[in-house]
C-alpha cells in the first residue's frame, strides 16, 4: 500500500529527508551530509538510511539547489542566444544600472551567454504583433549551423516585440531544431510572453542556461526512484511556491532556480496555518544569513523583482524572500567612526564562532549568545560543545573593551544590534508595504531562529512566535505539504474604463485553457485543479502596475476598479478615486491539489512541565534563573513562563522574561510576547 | 560635536540603520507609486533631516546628482516658513539658485512634529518630466536665461496641515504639459515624505524624543569622524585638473575651461574653481548648490562604504569665482547644469586616481538625453507624443581592470535604461538597432568600457521636434596614464529617401523631423588606462572573437595583428612576429602623429582616408566633424590635455 511521504531538501551541508506515514501523519527525519558534486547521491543515502521502500511511496517532492548552484557558479552547458539583428546586446547591456553605486571597481557580472554566442537573424514584429519582415530562413539556417558546428548544448531565441507574436521565434525554434533535434530550445514568447525585452530575454537567457544541467538531473533522479519501485512523478518545488513535475521542468528549468530559499517560506506558511494564523512571517535565521518572508491572508507574498544575480532578472513568479546578512555566525565590529555593527561578515561554518574552537577570536552571535547563558555549551547532542571561556574573551575583546561595557553588558549590545538589523528586515518587508505586525504571528527556525524569535517579535510587537517542532529541518517540510502549481500571465493593456467585462473574461479564460492543458499533462484531474486569477491595474500615468484578485467571472469593470482603489490606499496609504485606472496584465495561479495528508496530532494536557535543571541566563542587563528543558520532553500542553530554555538537537529555544510559552498539538511551542 | 552624553552604543546603532530604513522605505514607495517615467527609472532621492535642515541620511541606491543638494534646499524651506509650520504640511522647491540642481527636480519636504515641537523633515526629490517652458521635457539648450526653461519654484506650500492646496498644485501643474501627472507625482511624493515621518516618531515612542534628535547629531558626527580620520591618514598637497565644456554657441570657438585646484590639508579638503569660464549663453551653467553636489558626488567615488549625510560635507569647502560656469545666479540658464557636473566629477576622479591609486579610473562618457516630441498619427485619434530618452556608455578603464561597459552616465549611476518595447507603444518609433558599438572604448592597457549604438525610424506623425543634449563631441572623453581618448558624441540623421547621413552634433534644439527619418546616436566608451601597446595580446584577441574590438582597428590602436581562422568557430590567432614590429612602427612615431599639422589631417578627414577615431586618438585633432574645418583654438586646448594625460605616459 502506497501510504509514505516523502520530502527532501537539499541544503549546503545537510540534506534532511523528510518522511511522512499518511495513515498516522507521523514524521521522521534522516539527516545525511550532502554530496555538492553530485546531489542526487545524498538522497539516495537518505533513502537508504530512513529504510524507505520506494514502492510504498506516494508522492515524493524535492527541493532542488541544481539550478541555483548552476546559475551562482556559472557551471553551466555552453549556451547560445538568437536575436533580432541589431539586437543581440539586449541582455548585456540590461538596465545599465548597478547593484553598488559607488563603488566604481565593482561591476555587474557579465551575461551567462557571452557575445560571441549571441547570433542575430533578420526579422521584424512591430508593437502591435504585426510581422513585417518574415523570418530570413536561409539567415536561421546558417545560424543554426553554425551553432551546431560550435557544438552548444541550449539555445535561447530572443526576438524584439515577440510577446505579441511569437511565430518568428516559433520558427526558429524548428530551424534550430531540423538542425540540432537534441538540444532545448527556449523561446521567450513561450518561456515570458511579457513586454520589456531585457526582462524577457534575461528570463529566457537564464533557462536556456540551466536547462540542460537540470533536466539532466532531474531524469537521473527521476530513473533511480523508478528502478527503486516509485511509480508516480516526481515533484519538483519551484520558485512560485508550488511544486512541478518533470514534464514541465523540460521546459520551465529555470523555474526552479528559488527552489531551496521557496521552501523555508513555504514551510512557516504552512506550520502559521496550522496554528491558526492567516497571516504570519517566517524567520529562518541560519549561519550566514536570515531569509525573511511574508504570508498574507494565507497566501505567501509573490514577487517578479528576482533575480540569482544582480541585472539578470528571472521574472517567473517568485515568494518574495529577503535576505540580510545576519546569522549565528555574523561577526560583532567596531567601525572607524566608533559604531557598533554586526555582520555581514561571518565566521562561517569555519572557523565559525570563537566558541568552536577553531582559531576565530572575533564575537559573534552565537558567543554572545553562550555568554549571556541563552545557548548552552553542549550541542547536537553532545556532539559539539562550545568553550565558554573562548567566547567570553572574543565578547570581551571585540565588544567590551572597545566600549567599555561589562562583560555581559557587551554581549546584550551585540545581540541587540544583531536583532535590530532583523527587525528592520521585517520592517521592509511589512511595514512598508502596508501590513501592520501585530496582525502577524513569527514563525522562527533554522538553526539560529528559536533563539532571537521572541526578541525579534518583542521589537516589532509581534504577539506570537511560533516555534516548529524541529526548527533545523523545517525547510524540507516544505516540500511535503504542497500542490502542483503552475503561473501564466498575458500582456492587457487598456484604459479600464473603456474596457469591456467579456474582453477581460476572454484573456482569463485563455490562460485557464493554457493552464488546464499543462495540469492535464501532467496528470492532475479536473476535479483537483483550482485557479486563482489576479489583474495587474495601475493609475494611468503610473509606471507600476499593482496585482488585485479577480472573481472566477468577470462580469463588471467597476468592481475590478474598486479593488484597485482599496488595494493601492492599504500597500500606498492613498487612492485617488477620481482619477483613470489602466489595465496592464492578467495573470493566473493554476493549482492542481495534491491529495491532503494530516499531520500528526498529540493529545493536549495541560501541563506545568518538570525543570531538568537551571541557569543564570541574561536578559535586560541582569542575571535571570531560567529553566532548563529539554524539548523531547515537553509534552502537548506544557506550559510555563520565561525565563525559560528549551534545548534540543538542532536548536535552542529562548523564551525571554514576561513571556508564556505552551505547546500545541502539533508539538509547535507558542511563545505569547507581552508588550 | 554635541555636548550631551552620548546614546549607548546599541541605542546609536539602531537609530543609524533605522533613519536609513526610514530613507530605504521612501525610496520603496516613490517607486511604486509614481508618475514620471523618470522618476520611475530611478531618478529620484529621499532624505531625512534634523530640524535645523542637515541631512541625516540619504538613501545609499539615490542617484548621484542629488547628493549634498538635499540639506540646501530644505534649509531654503525652513527659511521661507519658519514659525509658520504645522503638522501635516508639505512644502515644494525646485529652485537651483537656492540649492537645487534644475528645475526638473522638484523636492517635496515634510516638517516632521513630535507633539508641538519639530523634530525633522522628510523630503523626497524626483525628476517631473515636464515643467513647462519652451520645450517637452523643459530642456532648452538654447536657452540663456531661466525664464524660456520652466517654472521656477521657490518655496510653496502644497498642504496645510494635511489638506492639499490645489490652488498652489494646480498653478505649478496647469503651468505643465502633463498636469494630471504632475498633480499624481505631487500625491506620491507626499506620501512617500510621510512614510519616513511614521518611522520617526516610533523611534520617538520607543527611545524618546530627545534621544532621537540626539541619534540625529550623532549619526552626522560619526559620518565626519570618519571621513576626517581617513583624509588626515593622507598626505597634505595640492592636485589639480582641467576639464572642457565643448563650446559657448554665444561666443566663438573654444572649449570652455572648468578648472579645479584640491587642498587637502590636515582633515579639510578645499576645492577652488579659481581660472574657470564665466557664465555662458547656453542653458550648460551650473549654480553653486550643484557644483558642491559635483565634488562631493566625486569625492564620495573615493569612499564608496560610508553613509551619507551633512557630516561627509564639514570637512569640504568649495570656491569659486563669481558668475563663473560653475557659480551661476538668477536668472542664468542651468538646466544644463550636467555638463559642468559631469566635467567636475571626472577632474574629481582624475585628482582622487593620484592620492587612491588603487581606485584609479579614466573618463567617462558623457551623459547624453534625447527629447522629441510631435503629434502621434499611428491611431485614429491624433495624440501628442514626448519622448524621452538617455542610453549608457563606457566608463574609464581602471587599474588592472578594463572599464564599465555600457553603464549609465555617472552623474546617476543608479538611473535605468529604458526598454525600446515600452518606447514603440507609447511613441510612433520603431528602433532599429540598440548594441554595443565596437571600437567605441578608449585604447588603453586597460581600455575604457565599450559605448553602444541606437538607431530608431520615426514613423507616423507630424509637426515633430527633437532636442539632444550632450557635450564631448569636441572636449572628447580623454584616457589617463598613456590611455587614448574614445570618439567624439554626437547625432546623425537620414532623411526619408536619403541615402546619406547628415551630422548633428552633440546639441541642438528643436530641430524639425518627418515620419520615414532614421537618426542614430552612438555613445563613447571609456578613456583607455595605460599605454595601449602595453597591452597583452590575450585581451586584444578576446575582444576581437567578442567583437568589442575590430580587427583593424586592433591593428591602429594597439599594433596587435590578428588574423582570422575560422570565424564560424570564434577562432582568430595574433600574429606575434608582426604585431611585435607594428608596435615598434608605432611607438617610434606616436608622438609625432600626435603633433601633425591640424591642416594636414583635416585634410586626410575630409577625403576619408581618416575617420573621427583616427583623428582623435593618433592625431589629437578636434574638427567639426560635419565639414572636416579643423578648430584651432579647441586643438590647442585638446592637445595640452592629450599631451599631459596621455604622451607623457609613454616611454
Amino acid at each position: 500500500m502506497k501510504n509514505t511521504r516523502v520530502a527532501v531538501d537539499v541544503g549546503g551541508t545537510f540534506t534532511d529527508v523528510v518522511i511522512m506515514d499518511e495513515t498516522t501523519g507521523a514524521i521522521r527525519i534522516e539527516k545525511t551530509s550532502s554530496t555538492p558534486d553530485d546531489p542526487m547521491v545524498a538522497i539516495l543515502n537518505g533513502i537508504d538510511q530512513g529504510n524507505i521502500d520506494l514502492s510504498d511511496v506516494s508522492m515524493f517532492s524535492h527541493g532542488t539547489t541544481v539550478a541555483t548552484n548552476a546559475l551562482i557558479t556559472r557551471n553551466l552547458a555552453r549556451t547560445a542566444m538568437v536575436c533580432t539583428e541589431g539586437f543581440r546586446d539586449v541582455v548585456e547591456i540590461r538596465r545599465a544600472n548597478k547593484e553598488d553605486l559607488w563603488d566604481t571597481y565593482k561591476d555587474v557580472a557579465k551575461p551567462y551567454v557571452p557575445r560571441r554566442d549571441r547570433l542575430v537573424v533578420k526579422e521584424c514584429v512591430d508593437a502591435n504583433g504585426t510581422v513585417l519582415e518574415a523570418l530570413d530562413e536561409e539567415g536561421a539556417r546558417r545560424v543554426a549551423n553554425v551553432l551546431k558546428k560550435r557544438g552548444v548544448a541550449s539555445v535561447a531565441v530572443c526576438f524584439m516585440n515577440s510577446y505579441t507574436n511569437g511565430a518568428n521565434e516559433q520558427r526558429m525554434r524548428d530551424i534550430l531544431l531540423e538542425v540540432m533535434p537534441d538540444i532545448p530550445v527556449s523561446i521567450s514568447s513561450q518561456v515570458l510572453p511579457e513586454i520589456f525585452e531585457h526582462e524577457r530575454f534575461s528570463t529566457t537567457m537564464a533557462n536556456a542556461a540551466v536547462s540542460p544541467s537540470v533536466v539532466d538531473y532531474v531524469e537521473r533522479l527521476e530513473g533511480k526512484l523508478a528502478d527503486g519501485g516509485y511509480e508516480r512523478d516526481l515533484l519538483l518545488l519551484h520558485t512560485g511556491g508550488g511544486v512541478m513535475t518533470p514534464a514541465s521542468v523540460k521546459d520551465f528549468a529555470a523555474r526552479l532556480a528559488g527552489s531551496g530559499i521557496a521552501a523555508g517560506a513555504i514551510a512557516s506558511r504552512f506550520i502559521g496555518n496550522l496554528c491558526g494564523f492567516d497571516n504570519s512571517i517566517g524567520f529562518d535565521m541560519g549561519g550566514t544569513s536570515t531569509d525573511v518572508s511574508l504570508v498574507y491572508e494565507g497566501k505567501s507574498r509573490v514577487t517578479k523583482d528576482w533575480y540569482i544575480e544582480y541585472g539578470y532578472p528571472i521574472r517567473f513568479p517568485s515568494i518574495e524572500v529577503l535576505t540580510i546578512g545576519a546569522g549565528g555566525g555574523s561577526l560583532a565590529w567596531k567601525d572607524e567612526g566608533g559604531s557598533l555593527r554586526n555582520g555581514p561578515q561571518s565566521a562561517g561554518a569555519f572557523p565559525g564562532p570563537a566558541c568552536y574552537k577553531n582559531g576565530n577570536e572575533v564575537a559573534t552571535n552565537t558567543d554572545a549568545n553562550v555568554v549571556l547563558g541563552r545557548l548552552g555549551t553542549s550541542l547536537a547532542g553532545g556532539k559539539i560543545t562550545l568553550d565558554p571561556a573562548l567566547a567570553e574573551a572574543s565578547v570581551r575583546e571585540t565588544v567590551a573593551e572597545p566600549f567599555g561595557m561589562e562583560l555581559h553588558e557587551a554581549a546584550e549590545a551585540i545581540v541587540a544590534v544583531a536583532n535590530a538589523n532583523m527587525a528592520n528586515a521585517v520592517r521592509l518587508l511589512s511595514i512598508s508595504r502596508g501590513y501592520d505586525p501585530r496582525d502577524f504571528a513569527l514563525v522562527a527556525f533554522g538553526g539560529a531562529g528559536a533563539l532571537h524569535g521572541a526578541a525579534i517579535a518583542k521589537e516589532l510587537s509581534i504577539p506570537t512566535v511560533i516555534i516548529p517542532p524541529n526548527p533545523g529541518v523545517t525547510s524540507a517540510l516544505g516540500c511535503l505539504l504542497v500542490d502542483i502549481q503552475h503561473d501564466f500571465s498575458d500582456s492587457f493593456m487598456a484604459a479600464a474604463a473603456d474596457t469591456k467585462p467579456e474582453d477581460v473574461e476572454a484573456a482569463f479564460e485563455r490562460l485557464e485553457a493554457m493552464a488546464a492543458e499543462r495540469l492535464k499533462h501532467e496528470g492532475v484531474a479536473p476535479k483537483d485543479i483550482v485557479m486563482q486569477r489576479t489583474v495587474e491595474m495601475m493609475y494611468q500615468g503610473q509606471w507600476r502596475a499593482l496585482a488585485v484578485s479577480a472573481p472566477s467571472k468577470v462580469t463588471d469593470i467597476e468592481s475590478l476598479i474598486d479593488g484597485f482603489h482599496k488595494e493601492h490606499h492599504r500597500e500606498f496609504n492613498f487612492r485617488r478615486d477620481d482619477a483613470p485606472v489602466s489595465i496592464f496584465r492578467v495573470g493566473l495561479t493554476a493549482t492542481g491539489m495534491v491529495p491532503k495528508a494530516e499531520l500528526q496530532t498529540h493529545e493536549v494536557k495541560k501541563n506545568t512541565p518538570t525543570i531538568e535543571t537551571t541557569r543564570d541566563v541574561w536578559f535586560d542587563g541582569k542575571a535571570h534563573t531560567a529553566m532548563i528543558f529539554e524539548r523531547d520532553n515537553l509534552s502537548a500542553g506544557a506550559t510555563f513562563d520565561g525565563p525559560a530554555i528549551v534545548e534540543q538537537f538542532d536548536s535552542t529555544t529562548v523564551i525571554p522574561p514576561n513571556t508564556t510559552a505552551e505547546v500545541d498539538k502539533y508539538m509547535n511551542i507558542l511563545i505569547r510576547v507581552q508588550e | 560635536m554635541s555636548d550631551t552624553k552620548a546614546l549607548d552604543p546599541v541605542t546609536f546603532e539602531v537609530l543609524k540603520n533605522s533613519f536609513i530604513t526610514s530613507v530605504d522605505q521612501m525610496a520603496e514607495q516613490m517607486l511604486r507609486t509614481c508618475y514620471s517615467f523618470v522618476i520611475y527609472n530611478r531618478d529620484f532621492s529621499n532624505a531625512l533631516h534634523d530640524a535645523e535642515g542637515n541631512s541625516v541620511a540619504q538613501g545609499n541606491d539615490d542617484i548621484a546628482v542629488h547628493v549634498g543638494t538635499l540639506h540646501f534646499t530644505c534649509k531654503d524651506v525652513i527659511r521661507v516658513f519658519k514659525g509658520d509650520m504645522m503638522p501635516g504640511d508639505v512644502y515644494a522647491i525646485n529652485d537651483p539658485y537656492a540649492g537645487g540642481t534644475h528645475f526638473s527636480d522638484v523636492r517635496l519636504v515634510r516638517p516632521i512634529f513630535d507633539e508641538d515641537e519639530l523634530i525633522g523633515f522628510s523630503q523626497s526629490n524626483g525628476h517631473w518630466s515636464d515643467l513647462g517652458g519652451s520645450v517637452p521635457g523643459s530642456f532648452d539648450v538654447t536657452a540663456k536665461e531661466m525664464f524660456r526653461e520652466a517654472v521656477r519654484i521657490t518655496p510653496v506650500r502644497l498642504f496645510r496641515a494635511g489638506d492639499f492646496c490645489s490652488d498652489v498644485a494646480n498653478l505649478i501643474a496647469n503651468n505643465t504639459r502633463d498636469p494630471a501627472s504632475i498633480i499624481g507625482d505631487i500625491h506620491s511624493q507626499a506620501q512617500a515624505t510621510q512614510v519616513a515621518e511614521r518611522e520617526i516618531l516610533r523611534l520617538v515612542r520607543k527611545y524618546g524624543r530627545e534621544q532621537v534628535k540626539q541619534g540625529m547629531n550623532e549619526v552626522q558626527d560619526y559620518v565626519e569622524r570618519a571621513v576626517r580620520q581617513r583624509i588626515a591618514a593622507l598626505p597634505d598637497g595640492t592636485w589639480e585638473s582641467v576639464d572642457y565644456i565643448d563650446r559657448d554657441p554665444s561666443g566663438g570657438e573654444g572649449m570652455i575651461p572648468i578648472h579645479i585646484k584640491m587642498t587637502i590639508k590636515g582633515d579639510q579638503i578645499h576645492y577652488d574653481f579659481e581660472g574657470s569660464h564665466p557664465t555662458i549663453g547656453s542653458m550648460y551653467n551650473s549654480a553653486p548648490g550643484a557644483t558642491f553636489s559635483a565634488v562631493v558626488a566625486g569625492m564620495k567615488t573615493f569612499f564608496p562604504d560610508l553613509p551619507l549625510n551633512s557630516g561627509f560635507y564639514r570637512m569640504i569647502s568649495v570656491e569659486a569665482p563669481e558668475n563663473s560656469v560653475v557659480s551661476a545666479q538668477w536668472p542664468v540658464a542651468v538646466t544644463g547644469f550636467l555638463m559642468p557636473f559631469e566635467k567636475i566629477m571626472n577632474s574629481v576622479f582624475e585628482m582622487w586616481s593620484d592620492i587612491m591609486p588603487e581606485r584609479a579610473i579614466a573618463c567617462a562618457f558623457n551623459l547624453e538625453y534625447l527629447l522629441a516630441g510631435g503629434t502621434d498619427k499611428r491611431r485614429e485619434e491624433d495624440a501628442t507624443f514626448m519622448f524621452y530618452e538617455w542610453l549608457p556608455g563606457g566608463w574609464g578603464g581602471r587599474r588592472g581592470k578594463d572599464g564599465s561597459d555600457v553603464t549609465t552616465a555617472c552623474f546617476g549611476t543608479g538611473l535605468m535604461s529604458q526598454p525600446n518595447e515600452g518606447n514603440e507603444r507609447v511613441n510612433p518609433t520603431r528602433t532599429l538597432e540598440f548594441q554595443i558599438k565596437q571600437d567605441s572604448a578608449g585604447p588603453g592597457k586597460w581600455r575604457g568600457g565599450a559605448g553602444v549604438q541606437k538607431s530608431s525610424l520615426l514613423l507616423e506623425s507630424e509637426k515633430s521636434v527633437m532636442s539632444y543634449v550632450c557635450d564631448r563631441e569636441r572636449a572628447v572623453v580623454w584616457g589617463v596614464d598613456g590611455g587614448l581618448p574614445s570618439m567624439p558624441h554626437g547625432l546623425t540623421i537620414k532623411r526619408a529617401g536619403s541615402d546619406t547621413s547628415e551630422w548633428l552634433g552633440s546639441v541642438f534644439s528643436d530641430f524639425p523631423m518627418y515620419s520615414g527619418d532614421e537618426f542614430a546616436r552612438p555613445t563613447a566608451g571609456g578613456g583607455g588606462f595605460g599605454d595601449p601597446m602595453e597591452r597583452s595580446t590575450d585581451a586584444v584577441l578576446t575582444d576581437v572573437i567578442d567583437e568589442y574590438v575590430s580587427i583593424e582597428r586592433a591593428a591602429l590602436d594597439y599594433g596587435v595583428v590578428v588574423k582570422e581562422v575560422d570565424a564560424d568557430l570564434c577562432e582568430y590567432e595574433v600574429d606575434e612576429a608582426e604585431t611585435e614590429k607594428l608596435r615598434a612602427h608605432i611607438r617610434e612615431n606616436r608622438v609625432a602623429w600626435a603633433r601633425t599639422d591640424p591642416e594636414e589631417v583635416a585634410e586626410m578627414y575630409r577625403k576619408g582616408e581618416i575617420n573621427s577615431m583616427d583623428a582623435v586618438r593618433r592625431y589629437a585633432v578636434i574638427l567639426d566633424w560635419e565639414t572636416g574645418e579643423p578648430l584651432p583654438k579647441t586643438i590647442a586646448q585638446f592637445r595640452e590635455s592629450f599631451e599631459r594625460r596621455s604622451v607623457a605616459h609613454w616611454s
